[in-house]
């Protein structure tokens, strides 16, 4: 007498439907994504959107700054850099007007004469021209240019 | 040949970069502005451009193309995984070189402008759509949410790239891919500039591929581990 074997189906299956347990997993990480893109907007963009107020700006708007603490750029004026025992004052210009700042701490390193800043402070009052600040930010160009073009090395590997 | 090809492209990698390392640091010259610091041009603009166009990118359209029902298949998942993993390394390679040039340069590690917030937040959302990915058991489901998810977070790689343009940043504007069109760079380090966008894209092409085959392997060793199961249940139906 012949077996008969079992009937075993191995045939694929469809997957099952998405799991509850594996939708709220998910849910719970779009929400904890949410909280952390909301928390970096709000410390971020939401707040400031534009990073600084330029000169030409502040000039027009300078009744409602009055003495607010702002982010302010403009380039610094050659010659008027003077470095200070704490720290250093300048005038940064705009293409209408100027403002005379006085930093307290050190300037970064790249901080100069004709380079645009960023300084963070506020007006001594709502009339006054002068700035304090307490922080110095060079804003640097997107324009990278050899220090010494003309420069050429010799046969012998010197630079003259 | 095409084995040949992927056989060398560790190698041609390592080179590439090798190169790019030795013209950034000992052949081009210092900038006129910012001297030695400048030479971090030849690592974190490349990084930035493949982490967020480059790998980014490959996973969205991977994404895309999962999505639609044509050219909807198992691998373009795994492409898109794979990519978004190493987008993730290179925005936080791009973030950690960002805040190494950000400190002499600007002065401090970290601000809260639009283009540094815009890519922290890409880095969220990598990282957000991993955890999605290991959220779902169901590779089907896994797929088709993980494909959503990128082609939406991927509206903030155009926002990164214009948030300079459109918004006051303390970062600067674009020195590739800016809207004059021209590189804003001097003789040899244009080169090197344009060489390590070569040596980086070969990088993420290398880890993509390995990221890939490693996926591929744990694809099969999940089938394998199934067969087996199968067969052993079979043995013993019929024993």
């Amino acid at each position: 007498m012949a077996t008969v074997e079992p009937a075993f189906d191995v045939a694929p299956v469809k997957a099952p439907a998405s799991p509850s347990r594996s939708r709220r997993r998910s849910i719970l990480v779009l929400l904890v994504l949410v909280a952390v893109i909301v928390v970096l907007l709000a410390q971020g963009l939401l707040h400031s959107l534009n990073y600084f107020e330029t000169v030409d700006q502040a000039y027009q708007t300078k009744a409602s700054i009055g003495t607010k603490v702002i982010r302010l750029e403009g380039l610094v004026k050659p010659g008027t850099v003077v470095r200070t025992s704490v720290g250093a004052s300048f005038e940064i210009t705009g293409s209408k007007t100027k403002y005379y700042v006085v930093a307290h701490g050190s300037p970064p390193q790249l901080f100069r004469a004709n380079i645009p800043v960023v300084v963070v402070g506020h007006f001594l009052s709502a009339t006054s021209s002068t700035f304090d600040s307490n922080q110095i930010l060079v804003k640097h160009s997107a324009t990278y240019i050899a220090a010494h073009p003309n420069r050429v090395k010799a046969p012998n590997g010197s630079v003259r | 040949m095409k084995l040949f090809a992927q056989r060398a492209l560790g190698p041609v990698t390592l080179v590439l970069l090798g190169l790019t390392i030795w013209l950034g640091i000992w052949v081009t010259p210092p900038d006129a502005v910012q001297g030695n610091l400048a030479r971090l041009l030849y690592v974190h603009p490349a990084v930035a451009t493949v982490a967020l166009y480059i790998s980014y990118g490959t996973a969205t359209v991977a994404s895309a193309l999962y999505l639609w029902k044509r050219t909807r298949s198992m691998t373009l998942d795994r492409i898109a995984e794979a990519a978004v993993e190493v987008s993730l390394v290179f925005i936080v390679l791009t973030l950690i070189t960002g805040s190494i040039w950000g400190r002499p340069a600007w002065g401090v590690w970290w601000v809260w402008d639009a283009r540094l917030t815009s890519t922290a937040i890409l880095g969220v959302l990598a990282l957000g759509c991993l955890a999605l990915r290991r959220a779902n058991d169901d590779p089907v489901v896994r797929a088709r949410r993980s494909a959503v998810f990128v082609i939406i977070s991927a509206i903030n790689v155009p926002i990164d790239h214009y948030s300079v343009e459109w918004w006051k940043t303390l970062h600067q504007g674009a020195t590739v891919f800016n809207p004059g069109g021209g590189l804003k760079v001097h003789g040899s380090m244009m080169w090197t500039l344009l060489l390590s966008f070569v040596s980086f894209t070969m990088a993420f092409l290398w880890l993509l591929r390995a990221r890939y085959r490693l996926s591929e392997r744990q694809y099969q060793n999940t089938e394998r581990a199934l067969q087996a199961a199968l067969d052993q249940r079979r043995a013993e139906v019929n024993s």
